[in-house]
Parts: C-alpha cells; sequence; structure tokens
C-alpha cells in the first residue's frame, strides 16, 4: 500500500481566508458565530450562525462562486493528472432557493455534474471529477475515498474540494426540526442544547508520497487511515451506542496499523446536539476504555460547515500534529461528566504523531480519518 | 477488481421486481409510479408513508434486489455498503421543502421533507430496515460514465475494503422539464454485488473492473442498461 500525504491546503472559513489564519484565530479562541444578517431569522430558533464574513455571489451566481475563486487563489498548481473529488451536501442551494422565490426556471448547476464540472475548470483538472453526498460526513469520506485511490495505486493525485453555505434553506430546515441552538453552540457542554450552522471552503491535495516528492512539497502530514460505516439505526439520530462511529473508527485504526494508545488527539464531530455529542463520547469511551485522548471540537469556533465540515477540521489536525496542540472547544463551559479531563476550554499539548478525526451525519453515516504528522 | 452480482431489483416504470421474477428490460421510459408500501414490503411499516417519493423509490428497489439474492432477512448487522449514482439527487424533494419555506418565510418549513433534502437519507432508511453497517453514499451519475459510476464505485469498494458485499445502483426521478436530457431512464435499480457468489441462490455473474473496463460474463459492457439486460438475458433489439 502506498502512502499518501497531504501537500497542500485552502481554507476560507468565517475566521478568514488561508489555514494559518485559521490555526492562528483558533488558538487565539476566537469564534466566527454572530447574528446572521444574511436572511431575517425572525421566524426561526436562533439568529445565529457562523457566515465568512462579506461573502457575496457574484452577478448571476452563487455564493459557492466566490468561495469557489478564493481557494484556488491559494492552491498552486496541481498535478496534470489531478483528479476531483468534490463534497457539499447542499452545493448552490442559494441559487435554487432564488430561483423559487422568483418562480423561475431551476438553474442548471443545482445538479451535481454541472456543479462538479464547474470546479474541474477553476482548477484545471481534467481527469475523473465527482460528487460525494454523505450527509456531514461528506469531505471526511472524500478524503478516505482519495487516500484508498492513492494508497491502491489507482490514482497518483486527488484534489478533495468541499464547500456547504449557511443558507435559509438549510437554516429553517433545522429550525424545523428544533435542532439550533438559540445560542451559538457549545459542543461537549453539560448544558449544550443543539448547533449553530457555519459555512467554510476547504480544498485537500492529496497525493502519494512519491509524487509529493518529486514535486519537491512539503507534506502537512500523512493519511495513514480511515473508515466508514453506517448505524443502520436512525435516518436523523444517531444510534445511542455508537456502533457506527466504533466501527468506523476501528477500521481506521486498523488501517494505520496503530494501537489504540498511539492516537494523541481526537478532533471530534462535536455538533452541541444533545444526541450527537453523547453518542461520540460513548463510542470514544468503547473504543479508548479508560484513556480517551484529549479532545477538541470546532463548531463552537467555525459553527456546523456541514459537508466542509470534515474537510475544514482535517485541516486544522494536520497543523495540530505540527505544533503538537490542539485548540480550545469554543463554548464547552462546563464539560459533559464523560469528557471531563479530554476536553477543555483552553488549548491543550498534546504529545504523538497521530490525530483521529470523526464526523457523522444524517442517513446514519459515520466516517473516521487518521492521520500522522511528518517528521 | 471483481464482484459477484447476486441480486437484482428496481422500481422504474417497468414497475417494481426482482431479477428472477422478470424477463423484460426494466430500464425504459414511462412514468415511475410511486409504490404503495404494500408492494415492498408485506408488514406495516410506519414510516414508509411518510417518505418522499425519491426515497420510496429507492428503498423500494433496494429491497426488491435483496430479495432477489436472498439476503432481505437478518438478524445481526451486516457490514454492507451501499453506492448510489443520481443525476437529480433529490432535487424535486427541495423544491418541495422550498413550497413549505418560501410563502411564509420560514415560519411553515416543513420537517418531514427536510429531512429528505439530502440524496443519501433513503440509504440510511434501507441501512436500518436491513441492517446494512457498511458505507453508504451517493454520487453524481455523469454522461461520461455510462450510468455505470456506481457500479465502478462498489467494484473498487470491494476490492479496497473489508465490506463483503456492496449494493450499488441508480436512483432517480424525472427533472424539471428544463433540466431534463435524453440521457438515462427515471426509478431506481440496484445490484447487489458480493465478494463471493451467494450460497443460497444461483449469482447472475461475475463482474469485473480491468484496465478501466467493466466486464461482465467475459465480455466488456457499453453502459448501465446493457449491463442489466445481460444479467437478466435479455437480447437487446
Amino acid at each position: 500500500m502506498r502512502r499518501v500525504v497531504i501537500s497542500q491546503i485552502a481554507t476560507l472559513t468565517s475566521l478568514g481566508a488561508g489555514l494559518d489564519s485559521l490555526w492562528q484565530s483558533l488558538l487565539n479562541g476566537e469564534t466566527g458565530i454572530a447574528p446572521v444578517t444574511r436572511f431575517d431569522c425572525k421566524n426561526y430558533v436562533s439568529n445565529y450562525a457562523a457566515c465568512i464574513d462579506g461573502l457575496d455571489a457574484p452577478a448571476n451566481g452563487s455564493m459557492l462562486d466566490t468561495i469557489l475563486a478564493q481557494l484556488a487563489e491559494q492552491l498552486g498548481d496541481l498535478p496534470t493528472d489531478c483528479r476531483l473529488l468534490v463534497a457539499s451536501t447542499k452545493g448552490e442551494v442559494d441559487l435554487l432557493t432564488d430561483a423559487c422565490r422568483q418562480q423561475e426556471e431551476v438553474p442548471a448547476t443545482v445538479v451535481a455534474a454541472p456543479f462538479v464540472e464547474k470546479i474541474a475548470q477553476q482548477f484545471g483538472i481534467e481527469g475523473s471529477a465527482i460528487n460525494i453526498n454523505a450527509a456531514c460526513a461528506s469531505s471526511t469520506l472524500a478524503v478516505a475515498r482519495a487516500a484508498a485511490q492513492i494508497a491502491a495505486g489507482d490514482a497518483d493525485a486527488v484534489l478533495v474540494y468541499a464547500a456547504d453555505l449557511v443558507s435559509e434553506f438549510v437554516f429553517s430546515g433545522f429550525s424545523a426540526l428544533q435542532a439550533l441552538s438559540d445560542q451559538p453552540c457549545r459542543p461537549f457542554d453539560a448544558n449544550r442544547n443543539g448547533l449553530t450552522l457555519g459555512e467554510a471552503g476547504v480544498a485537500l491535495l492529496l497525493t502519494s508520497e512519491a509524487a509529493a516528492k518529486q514535486r519537491n512539497e512539503t507534506p502537512y502530514a500523512y493519511v495513514s487511515g480511515w473508515g466508514m460505516a453506517n448505524d443502520a439505526h436512525h435516518v436523523t439520530a444517531p444510534a445511542r451506542d455508537g456502533n457506527g462511529l466504533i466501527l468506523a473508527c476501528q477500521q481506521a485504526l486498523k488501517k494505520a496499523n496503530i494501537a489504540n494508545s498511539e492516537i494523541a488527539a481526537i478532533n471530534a464531530h462535536g455538533t452541541g446536539t444533545i444526541y450527537n455529542d453523547a453518542m461520540e463520547l460513548t463510542a470514544f469511551n468503547a473504543i479508548f476504555s479508560a484513556d480517551i485522548p484529549p479532545m477538541h471540537g470546532m463548531k463552537g469556533s467555525l459553527g456546523h460547515c456541514l459537508g466542509a465540515a470534515g474537510g475544514v477540521e482535517i485541516a486544522v489536525g494536520c497543523k495540530a500534529l505540527q505544533q503538537q496542540l490542539i485548540p480550545a472547544t469554543i463554548g464547552c463551559q462546563e464539560a459533559e461528566i464523560a469528557a471531563q479531563g479530554q476536553i477543555k476550554s483552553e488549548v491543550q499539548k498534546i504529545s504523538g504523531d497521530y490525530i483521529l478525526s470523526t464526523n457523522s451525519g444524517f442517513g446514519g453515516i459515520n466516517a473516521a480519518v487518521v492521520l500522522q504528522g511528518v517528521a | 477488481m471483481k464482484g459477484w452480482l447476486n441480486g437484482i431489483g428496481w422500481v422504474t416504470a417497468a414497475g417494481c421486481n426482482g431479477g428472477r421474477n422478470f424477463d423484460q428490460q426494466p430500464l425504459c421510459a414511462g412514468v415511475v409510479e410511486t409504490p404503495k408500501r404494500k408492494q415492498v414490503f408485506a408488514n406495516p411499516d410506519l414510516r414508509f408513508g411518510r417518505l418522499d417519493k425519491f426515497s420510496k423509490i429507492g428503498l423500494g428497489a433496494i429491497a426488491f434486489c435483496l430479495r432477489d439474492g436472498d439476503a432481505e432477512q437478518w438478524e445481526e448487522k451486516r457490514q454492507i455498503g451501499i453506492v448510489t449514482a443520481s443525476r437529480y439527487g433529490c432535487l424535486q424533494t427541495d423544491i418541495d421543502y422550498l413550497g413549505t419555506m418560501v410563502p411564509d418565510n420560514g415560519a411553515l418549513s416543513s420537517p418531514k421533507y427536510f429531512v429528505y433534502t439530502l440524496p443519501n437519507s433513503f440509504l440510511g432508511e434501507a441501512a436500518l430496515r436491513f441492517g446494512l453497517t457498511g458505507s453508504t453514499l451517493v454520487l453524481n451519475q455523469t454522461d461520461t460514465t455510462g450510468g455505470l459510476a456506481a457500479i465502478r464505485y462498489a467494484l473498487e469498494e470491494l476490492s479496497w475494503s473489508e465490506q463483503p458485499a456492496i449494493l450499488a445502483g441508480i436512483c432517480d426521478l424525472d427533472p424539471p422539464i428544463n433540466l431534463a436530457t435524453e440521457a438515462g431512464y427515471p426509478g431506481s435499480l440496484f445490484m447487489l454485488l458480493s465478494k463471493e457468489p451467494s450460497t443460497t441462490v444461483s449469482s447472475y455473474g461475475e463482474l469485473e473492473l480491468r484496465d478501466g473496463e467493466i466486464i461482465f460474463a467475459g465480455a466488456k459492457v457499453a453502459d448501465f442498461r446493457s449491463l442489466v439486460g445481460a444479467a437478466l438475458g435479455i437480447l437487446e433489439r
């Protein structure tokens, strides 16, 4: 099996553009969550979200076009044989919503194929390009798929591109489900009461180690393990026993060929909903017993960025391994009993070569990726 | 990369059925009727009536496929995955949801519709009913793969992962008129691909992904429809 590295990263979140800037903001304990001004929230249970400051759509375009252009500026040259895996749950839903409001024809780019084609054109990718939809685990699944393709020798380079918006479509839906917190979310807090939405774009270039060397690229990290599993329990609620997440993590650890004790930290999904966070703690307890490594969640800083969440969290995981630090879990004031000692409201030092990053989503899907630091 | 084709099931314009009960090409032009619960499940299923049409046809096709492959019954959860290719995804459900959101500025947004505004939601419905704990995802169907995107993906996953079997197929409703293309047929059809031939029913044959080509029973497959035809032994005219 060939070794897989992440050799380029571009990010755009509510905490700004670029991974270095995002990392510093996270270490500073900043949050991008603020009252929403993009649409009227008077009929919703919350008015908080983590929106990208000043994000506008070009004429007749989607706000995702702006994210795409900004991420393309951050990336360097891509290998000529690069493939593309896109991960977006709702794509250009802003255009679909506008069309329905104006009673106009449905725009072509709300369908996945032209949306993917637009992204491929932006990056000059001529090879295979597909969109993966696995709800809020989409980009984690895409990273896993890209790593599998490269490890098997099926591809040398794959660009994983993930982006999702804070849209009224999704905001109203989570409000109708009573899943939004009326205050900024509090992942793993004993008094958490729901999630806060966020938006982001992220691009991760995965290549074989040999291809990165050939291109004189210094890898951020190895992708050394991955796993995916369904709870087979419920469409919107996680399995109380965490069986799907446990299975995904076990697969990832096995693929990485490491002992559980070698995981230096966990980047958890941590949505701030009662049941998700409890499920995760149950799963991590089952996997690590009494030795759960330090954990953190980023959704109190960035909101829940849907299909892009996992990609951003993997990007931050790369920095965490380099710096041997994990950011504070913003919003967690009084950690859930099962998380006490592992989740902190301050930056934590870590020690080790591996980070486990996990996400779960509607449809019962769970995905886990093990990152390994580059010596 | 190989896999045994152990089951086929569909909900298409030809109706809903499994491969062992049918001798005509199920992928055809026409109207896809929304299946009733009784057509899909013999026993009451309270949630079925609440599903959107996209989910009903997808779940129905998976049910018929597992039944056809004698893999419907289960006692312990099984690490079987589902890979679906879709051109339009749940676009019609998105539009239906917006029909509840837009008129009253979100005040009457339907949670029932919203749950199904992800194209992978019906995969969760299938997973919980049939105890499937493999990887579940939806890919976009493209014109360049002859409708075989999910089959390719599944054959690769069978080779690269520990999943013993994967359901691979298509699911699409008719799109809004302005987005309609000539490619593909409405409806849903799934194939049960396994690392081993079934021990209880006869397999349709072995699929292989070789040098980028899909090979079935020794012959190259041009597209998804001809694969279905070949598996069912239908002579295409």
